[in-house]
């Protein structure tokens, strides 16, 4: 069902204001919402890492003033080069996350509203820039909840989705007349050639043959301050992703090299289908009310 | 009214001032004109905006933008920031909001109406004049936001100029090219649609809403603009305006040519500006779309207002 503001988040949304971050590469815009009227602040404040900080369909907008109800603050803003903010815009890598803008935003929360404690959300770009803050700010972070965020490089990318293609599937794709025309880029045919040579690879000499995909570095060094930090991390992915089919090689390598103790700390979560996009309503719901559900469960 | 002003990029000053006047200091990296983010509250629901403030303001105008419809909102939302910067550095401020339903602002989106959006339209205008003291409004409608910003302009004296960037001409045909747009993506994934367009259409009259995307599209909104026409919008209308095209053909679109010349019909000042480029509305883009074409027409054609 749409959203339809309820009394107690209309409240919430009175109390909004509007807040500028200083930043290395542009001043930030955000929106910090304070704990509902009644509500009693449990301390922890709650950073929305999205593009724009509204997102899609107003989600985080909507999320904000839910956490204020359970007493929590919330923030959502924009990166440099995004929406109201300053700075120069750039493509987004998510090997590549905007760690001085998180960073930013903890440490302005911390210094002028008193905030210590901290849970960083996001999806994708916004999931590894979530994660990139433990770098710098490990001992504040409570929570960390990331979803469906690819943790190889970007060519890489490629050949995982390589590995889950078969030649039935690869013909369907090229009785599409509109793949034919996208390979008038060479980007394209790089692309392709690189997917090709991939597959007849597996082909010829079986999955065990094929060299495992490396994490990217900023991932593995991520990680690992997340590991080191006492934070608990909630990772949701759907098994369609191809984000997903990236995180198995993490799942595969990284994690069983984890303590029962930092393992225990961890929750994977799968779900059928997708969960990369937010383009689908109900998956949209269901992905926003389980982060919610998570954050909100976290022990005090 | 909560907010403050964006000066300079001296350091913060640490915890902010009380009260609807306290200031934060502020200067975006790329333009050095003051920005203030702020709540302001016409109704009993708090509307966001941004104030782009010239150094020096150089007219007695102010730009009202008035943003595109639901994820539109949010596709354009980079480069309206980018002209509100230039157009605040040439001298004439610049006020952007959310409308009601929208971004940061409150309402629900499924209660979201042509005459809501007119409605908060005039609302930011009056927030506009009253910040930036300037006494007449330049208009800038953004896709659907156009039929919102021409009734808004239509009806109010203070309105000096009309820009409009992509203008939806009736909102029935929009919604029409929406749902068929997502049918063709669900082709384009190899997926074959379950239903039509008039089928979909059907199921929003009868449940209230469809899913485009990610996002509903409501029966408010569909009912509300079922005759609505910018042509007949702006029926008296005959202010100097600007149109700016952003499609991938190189002569001016049928409707857009047939509005123009209505226009020049009444002796309204009209000018119009072709950007080729395919958009995908419903799609936001990595980085953010921008259009530094489209940014320095408008803000030339705005700079050359008498």
């Amino acid at each position: 069902m749409p959203w339809s503001e309820s009394p107690a988040e209309l409240a919430c949304a009175r109390g909004e204001r509007p807040e500028i971050v200083a930043s290395p590469l542009g001043d930030l815009i955000g929106i910090l919402t304070p704990p509902a009227p009644g509500a009693a602040p449990n301390g922890r404040a709650v950073i929305l890492l999205t593009r724009p900080r509204s997102h899609r369909n107003r989600m985080w907008v909507e999320g904000a003033r839910r956490l204020a109800l359970s007493g929590h603050h919330a923030f959502r803003f924009d990166y440099h080069g995004c929406g109201d903010s300053g700075g120069d815009s750039a493509y987004l890598d998510p090997n590549q996350p905007y760690r001085g803008d998180v960073v930013a935003a903890i440490r302005h929360l911390r210094a002028t509203h008193g905030l210590g404690r901290f849970v960083v959300f996001g999806s994708c770009f916004d999931a590894r820039t979530a994660l990139s803050a433990f770098a710098d700010e490990g001992d504040a972070l409570d929570g960390l909840v990331f979803v469906a965020a690819p943790v190889v490089e970007l060519a890489d990318m490629t050949l995982v989705r390589a590995d889950h293609r078969d030649w039935k599937g690869l013909g369907g794709t090229l009785r599409n007349p509109e793949n034919w025309r996208a390979l008038a880029s060479p980007a394209r045919w790089a692309y392709m050639a690189k997917m090709v040579a991939r597959m007849a690879r597996r082909s010829a000499l079986g999955p065990e043959a094929t060299p495992e995909l490396p994490l990217s570095r900023s991932f593995r060094e991520h990680f690992q301050a997340l590991v080191r930090s006492r934070a608990r991390a909630l990772f949701l992915y759907g098994r369609d992703d191809d984000e997903y089919r990236s995180f198995h090689v993490a799942e595969r390598t990284l994690f069983p090299k984890l303590s029962a103790a930092d393992r225990a700390r961890f929750e994977i979560e799968v779900w059928p289908g997708h969960v990369h996009g937010f383009l689908e309503m109900t998956r949209q719901r269901e992905t926003f009310q389980r982060v919610l559900a998570w954050i909100e469960a976290l022990p005090a | 009214m909560r907010g403050f002003r964006l000066r300079s990029r001296a350091p913060s000053s640490g915890k902010p001032e009380p009260g609807p006047s306290r200031a934060s200091p502020h200067v975006p990296a790329t333009v050095q004109t003051p920005e203030t983010p702020r709540f302001f509250t016409p109704r009993e629901h708090p509307l966001y905006g941004v104030l782009h403030a010239p150094a020096a303001p150089v007219r007695d105008l102010v730009v009202v933008h008035v943003h595109g419809l639901g994820v539109e909102q949010i596709t354009t939302y980079r480069a309206e920031v980018l002209c509100a910067r230039a157009v605040a550095s040439a001298g004439v401020p610049v006020f952007r909001y959310h409308a009601r339903g929208h971004g940061d602002s409150t309402g629900d989106f499924s209660g979201v109406t042509l005459d809501t959006l007119a409605e908060d339209a005039g609302h930011a205008a009056d927030e506009a004049r009253r910040l930036s003291g300037a006494a007449r409004v330049v208009w800038l409608g953004v896709r659907f936001g156009a039929l919102a910003a021409a009734r808004a302009a239509a009806a109010r004296a203070d309105s000096a100029g009309l820009v409009l960037w992509e203008p939806v001409h009736r909102g029935a045909e929009y919604f029409r090219g929406m749902l068929r747009a997502m049918l063709y993506s669900q082709v384009a994934a190899g997926h074959k649609p379950d239903r039509s367009v008039d089928q979909l259409l059907d199921e929003v009259e009868s449940a209230g809403q469809v899913d485009v995307h990610g996002y509903y599209l409501h029966r408010a909104i569909v009912r509300s603009t079922r005759e609505a026409t910018l042509s007949g919008t702006l029926g008296t209308w005959s202010g100097p305006t600007l149109l700016a095209q952003l499609q991938g053909r190189s002569q001016l679109a049928a409707p857009h040519e047939a509005l123009l010349a209505e226009l020049r019909g009444r002796n309204s000042p009209v000018a119009s500006f072709l950007h080729r480029e395919d958009l995908g509305w419903h799609y936001t883009q990595n980085p953010a779309w921008e259009c530094p074409p489209l940014v320095q027409a408008t803000r030339e054609w705005i700079d050359a207002l008498e």
